[in-house]
């Protein structure tokens, strides 16, 4: 199922040009802060500020860029498609006579949405590489006002940082994989996913609702930055655990709903 | 084979199918017939496990049908019309569907399937650019390459032309030769009459009769005689015992008289009409179409209901 998730889905020319946009971004970036290659960024300080030092720079300064807001529209939008498009089309109907059983459904599906989700994160992480190396140079990652990490350090920085953000997205496309079962129509599912992700960063930039906005996932998407701060530590586990809860209740949400959905509807 | 029994599916308060029971034996090729709302969807749905009878029971092969049985491996199914991955080609869509069932490319009856299917090159195009006619074909082909035992079709002649119905009727009297139960719902009866060996008609979800198409369309102990004269044997089988009617359909044409007298053979009509001097070039049992039977059965049955329901 997975593979047939991935054949409808991933090789969507759709699919694709979201993957290309999200790539656009880092080397778009790239060009643009090419003058400041190997100096600081302008006046701008923490990652932004050191994004024209290397590639690995580069890379984690695009990856903070596109995670708050264009990252997850991408990832709702895949994640999204793939629990609704089958219905839309009305192939689910043939897959059920075919046969396939609700559990191996949900289980292709749920493994499709993390390789979509994955494929995302990769796009950022590789254009931001690709283009950073091809406009920056390979050089040790930099930090502002600290000492430059050895390689082991950094490279644990960027896999922790690439690795929670995978997590954070996983959140988001777990949200949106529950909407698309539920929603009549996909096009419902990513509305929905999306007007969650903008209601959640409002909400996470009031103050006055700091309680509410710490049980919503989109709370802890930026504790990674940190990592690349002076300081160099992250507190991710509080962030890691609401991301690993919502996506348990957004699973738990999907197998409820595919179960009670009529499969002819 | 295919078994309902006493299949009943309500949607809220509407009941959709109330005790359904008919059997589809290998060798049948069976029309399910009925008007618009009749049930007929809502019981292959059923059939094929799509939905879950909220009383009585659906086997096929023996086995019970439930969502995504393994008995379906051996079910080819068009229902609700035809559905595929819009960006993808046909040879791509049909390649997912049966990998779906974890099963090696190709399917046992791939080229007997594409055969009928007919679409050429088009094959390799994606099927959004596909008429609908087209679709249609691919769905069949869809449905007849795994070599199934059963076959259900929901509406299968939908945008079909008529050559191309000709084959799919080729397709199905060949798949029945080889003891495949095939259950077919349309609303095309004139080609249904020409397709189907046994008929199981629904109205308003309940079962108004079910079995060999050749006995829905005998009008029971009704004759065509055709005479010399059909003054003379107007005349003449009016007065025979066991005769309840006589009519000349045609008065103008002359020639033929209709005769229904249930407990009378044909043999003691002409031999009537011979001795009394009426010349008799035939006389054969006398046979309706399709449509008239299922027109006379639907209607009576909705007569009969709004009788009870002004009650």
């Amino acid at each position: 199922m997975l593979r047939i998730e991935l054949t409808t889905q991933l090789l969507r020319v759709r699919t694709l040009v979201a993957l290309a946009c999200l790539a656009a971004v880092p080397v778009l970036a790239g060009l643009a802060t090419a003058p400041d290659a190997g100096r600081r960024n302008g006046t701008q300080g923490g990652l932004f500020g050191a994004a024209t030092y290397s590639a690995l720079n580069h890379t984690m300064a695009s990856l903070a860029f596109t995670a708050p807001l264009l990252l997850p529209i991408v990832v709702a939008m895949l994640a999204a498609a793939v629990g609704s498009a089958d219905r839309d089309w009305g192939t689910l109907r043939y897959l059920y006579v075919a046969p396939v059983g609700r559990g191996r459904l949900l289980a292709g599906k749920l493994a499709a949405v993390a390789v979509t989700t994955a494929a995302a994160v990769l796009s950022v992480l590789v254009a931001g590489l690709l283009s950073g190396v091809a406009v920056f140079g390979w050089h040790p990652l930099r930090i502002i006002d600290a000492a430059d990490p050895g390689t082991g350090d950094a490279i644990g920085r960027v896999l922790a940082a690439s690795g929670y953000t995978l997590l954070c997205m996983l959140s988001i496309a777990a949200i949106a994989f529950a909407l698309g079962l539920l929603l009549p129509r996909g096009a419902e599912a990513l509305g929905a996913a999306v007007a969650f992700v903008v209601a959640a960063s409002i909400l996470n930039a009031q103050p006055a609702l700091h309680s509410v906005a710490v049980i919503l996932p989109v709370h802890y998407w930026q504790d990674w930055t940190p990592l690349f701060d002076p300081q160099g530590t992250a507190r991710l586990a509080a962030g890691a655990m609401a991301q690993v809860a919502t996506i348990a209740v957004a699973t738990a949400v999907s197998g409820l709903v595919l179960i009670r959905r009529d499969p002819a509807a | 084979m295919i078994d309902a029994h006493e299949l009943s599916k309500r949607y809220g308060r509407r009941p959709a199918v109330e005790g359904l029971s008919f059997t589809v034996a290998p060798g049948q090729i069976c029309a399910l017939l009925g008007p618009n709302g009749a049930g007929k969807t809502s019981t292959m749905r059923m059939l094929v496990g799509l939905s879950a009878p909220d009383a009585g029971s659906a086997r096929i092969l023996g086995e019970p049908v439930c969502l995504g049985a393994a008995v379906l491996r051996r079910v080819g199914v068009l229902i609700d019309g035809p559905a595929f991955v819009p960006h993808l080609t046909g040879t791509a869509n049909l390649r997912l569907l049966w990998s779906a069932t974890r099963r090696a490319w190709p399917p046992p009856a791939l080229d007997d399937a594409l055969d009928l299917a007919g679409l050429g090159a088009a094959i390799d195009r994606k099927v959004k650019g596909y008429s609908m006619g087209m679709r249609q074909r691919l769905v069949l082909a869809q449905a007849l390459m795994r070599a199934p035992d059963v076959l259900i079709l929901d509406e299968p002649a939908n945008g079909l032309d008529p050559a191309e119905v000709r084959a799919l009727r080729d397709h199905l009297a060949t798949a029945a030769g080889q003891r495949a139960a095939v259950l077919v719902s349309s609303h095309q009866l004139a080609e249904v009459q020409q397709l189907a060996t046994h008929v199981v008609v629904m109205h308003h979800g309940r079962l108004v009769t079910a079995g060999p198409l050749a006995d829905l369309l005998r009008d029971a102990g009704a004759f065509r005689v055709e005479v010399d004269d059909t003054a003379a044997a107007l005349a003449v089988l009016r007065g025979m015992p066991g005769v309840t009617s006589v009519a000349a359909p045609d008065p103008a044409a002359g020639g033929e008289v209709v005769v229904t007298a249930p407990d009378v053979q044909s043999s003691d009509l002409v031999q009537a009409l011979v001795t009394a001097g009426v010349g008799v070039t035939s006389a054969r049992r006398a046979t309706r179409s399709l449509e008239d039977a299922f027109l006379a059965m639907t209607q009576a049955t909705t007569g009969g209901r709004d009788d009870r329901a002004a009650h």
